[in-house]
């Protein structure tokens, strides 16, 4: 018998008693009144920003403004925008701009699947990551969040709250571990 | 690789003498679990969540095969390779098959309890291949060439001093600049290029869904996701518990994980992997290596629910003062501490005993598991194997005897009141009582049953006046 088939005969014969599984819908979560409030009040503790889109702005003088002196850039928001032929020629990036289709106020992630990217190691190569997201795409709770996300991107989607980090060194959290050093969503 | 021949007294006893370091490591772990308490403070549903999180794990074990048989179908749907081992030779094997037939050189590793159970680093780097753990906690472990003592913070037992040290000699970081800032930047230059130069990543699994056939990774450093998305190969090692019936309940689940785990709402990515990058290739392990005969024990299946938060050892009163290299199971805590026994009674029976059955661990566990009581039956167990020390057992024995005979209980304790204090000093200095930090305590004049016979009396006594 192959492996597979002798774990799944012993799972079957040492199966425990049957137990229902539950309609996690028919709880009441949480609600936030304020969901850009509660929203950008956690990402600043988690090493990132989150601003309103005003008139007058775009997202480009944004990301000028709070970065002047910006490296390479590249722009995933726009059509046509830069592509690679390998996820290491990313390794230079210093800001990228990114399409974040959901926003969830209980815990300031971003959900990122983006359809025409080809290589998702531009998330994680990056020194900047900027998330911009339409202010009506945010809800209450990650359940919600799961009710409405797609894998749009090679089967790939992940939740992203703010800069990498790390706290192993003494419980001293430092912003900046493998990923992005700083991350800012810009809600449109 | 871990000691597996510790026993827990005697390590931990080697542990607290250094007092100082001692009483940090108690700290530094008590701050995590009050973190943990404000998270869970702030969710009015916080015990709801627990018992969804019960109930749909429950659940899945008693379908275990079903939904192990789905995820498969809906992954290789996905153009994943699924495979099985049975134990964690088959696991190591498995992986080095599939890295030795692509001639990879490197591969980059993000965290798994899960090959440091199957020893999966010695069992590569004997066979050529360079392993670099990149969560930054098991790359200090790793350059020490130690284990993880803690399934969440893997260098929570190191100061910052040492790591300094370890990495002014590994990292050629300067010399006495012991900033954790300055130390974690230096370990990010160095990993970068080993994830821009790998041929291949490995990632644990912390769910995986049986409805899209996926695997979720989540990390705070972002290790998972460059080790993933860079090299033209994805290894996920998981356990065969790990699995979850459908996306939805991810609702559940990441509500849990992080804020149990760091008492932070979650964290940085929680990233859901169903394909491999475009040109490369990726693959999903399966692992048994015991569990399947867990899940039959009435006594100990429960223990399969565990999400590896840490929660039970960041609460754990006996951890905290004795540090997860007392334990000889490779999880500690707890949880470590039923699953070793279930394991290995003889190799890891000491670690039952490793608990003063407060119940704090399973009054934070996020998935309600039995903790204390698991560990009181495998105390049985291991009695019923005649495994304790001899003075242990006598101990037992005598305690035994003196519990059935409520007589001879009374009178025992009424000798001890008044013999106690009058013993000489010397007789005392070398009984447990009188190691450092601890002393003799004074002898209560009258014993609980008898206060308890006065209160009862006195109040008798009052409304009697009335």
């Amino acid at each position: 018998m192959s492996a597979r088939d002798s774990i799944l005969a012993r799972i079957r014969q040492n199966r425990p008693q049957a137990s229902a599984l539950p309609d996690i819908h028919a709880v009441p979560f949480i609600r936030y009144d304020k969901q850009f409030e509660a929203f950008a009040t956690l990402i600043r503790n988690l090493g990132g920003d989150a601003v309103q889109l005003q008139d007058g702005q775009s997202v480009a003088s944004i990301v000028a403004e709070r970065w002047p002196d910006a490296g390479r850039t590249v722009d995933l928001t726009v059509a046509g925008h830069e592509e690679v032929d390998d996820p290491h020629a990313w390794h230079d990036v210093d800001v990228a701009i990114v399409p974040g289709q959901l926003a969830v106020a209980e815990n300031a992630t971003v959900w990122v699947s983006h359809p025409d990217n080809q290589f998702r190691s531009i998330y994680f190569l990056t020194q900047k990551l900027v998330l911009v997201v339409p202010r009506a795409s945010m809800v209450d709770t990650m359940r919600d969040a799961y009710a409405r996300i797609q894998m749009a991107e090679h089967g790939f989607g992940a939740f992203i709250s703010g800069s990498s980090r790390t706290a192993d060194i003494e419980q001293s959290l430092v912003m900046g571990a493998h990923g992005a050093m700083a991350a800012l969503v810009i809600f449109i | 690789m871990k000691d597996d021949s510790v026993k827990h007294p005697q390590a931990a006893a080697e542990f607290l003498k250094d007092r100082a370091q001692a009483k940090w490591h108690d700290s530094a772990i008590w701050w995590v679990r009050q973190k943990r308490d404000a998270q869970a403070k702030q969710l009015p549903e916080w015990e709801e969540l627990r018992r969804l999180a019960r109930e749909i794990k429950a659940h899945t074990l008693s379908r275990l095969d079903e939904y192990l048989a789905e995820f498969e179908a809906n992954a290789q749907k996905n153009g994943v390779t699924v495979h099985w081992a049975a134990d964690a030779d088959e696991h190591n094997r498995i992986v080095h098959g599939i890295l030795a037939a692509r001639q990879v050189k490197k591969l980059v590793k993000s965290k798994s309890m899960l090959t440091e159970e199957c020893g999966l680093n010695p069992y590569l780097e004997q066979r050529g291949i360079e392993v670099v753990d990149t969560d930054l906690g098991e790359r200090i472990v790793q350059l020490r060439h130690e284990a993880p003592s803690h399934i969440v913070m893997p260098a929570i037992h190191l100061k910052k001093e040492q790591i300094s040290e370890l990495f002014h000699k590994e990292l050629g970081t300067e010399a006495g600049n012991n900033d954790p800032t300055y130390l974690t930047h230096a370990a990010r230059a160095n990993l970068r290029e080993h994830f821009l130069t790998a041929d291949a990543g490995l990632t644990g699994v912390n769910f995986a869904i049986a409805e899209t056939g996926g695997v979720v990774v989540c990390t705070n450093e972002g290790n998972a996701d460059l080790g993933t998305s860079l090299p033209p190969i994805h290894i996920a090692s998981m356990g065969l518990e790990k699995i979850i019936p459908k996306l939805e309940h991810l609702g559940v689940f990441t509500r849990l994980l992080a804020r149990s785990a760091i008492g932070s709402p979650v964290t940085t990515y929680t990233s859901h992997f169903h394909q491999a990058r475009p040109g490369g290739e990726m693959h999903i392990v399966i692992v048994d290596n015991g569990r399947s005969e867990i899940l039959g024990n009435e006594d100990f299946y429960q223990s399969l629910r565990c999400i590896r938060c840490g929660a039970c050892m960041n609460t754990c009163p006996v951890y905290r003062r004795s540090s997860g290299f007392s334990y000889s199971y490779i999880i500690p805590g707890p949880i470590g501490s039923t699953l070793g026994p279930s394991r290995d009674m003889k190799k890891h029976g000491s670690m039952a005993f490793a608990c003063s059955t407060c119940g704090s661990c399973s009054n934070v566990c996020p998935v309600k598991i039995n903790l204390h009581e698991q560990l009181v039956l495998h105390r049985k167990k291991a009695f019923d194997q005649n495994l304790l020390p001899a003075s242990k057992k006598m101990g037992l024995l005598a305690m035994r005897f003196l519990t059935q005979h409520p007589a001879l209980f009374d009178l025992g304790g009424k000798v001890m009141r008044k013999v106690v204090p009058i013993i000489p000093e010397s007789l005392t200095r070398h009984s447990a009582w009188s190691r450092a930090g601890r002393d003799l305590p004074p002898m209560p004049a009258q014993s609980f049953k008898e206060l308890y016979q006065q209160r009862n009396q006195d109040k008798k006594d009052k409304e009697g006046k009335q």
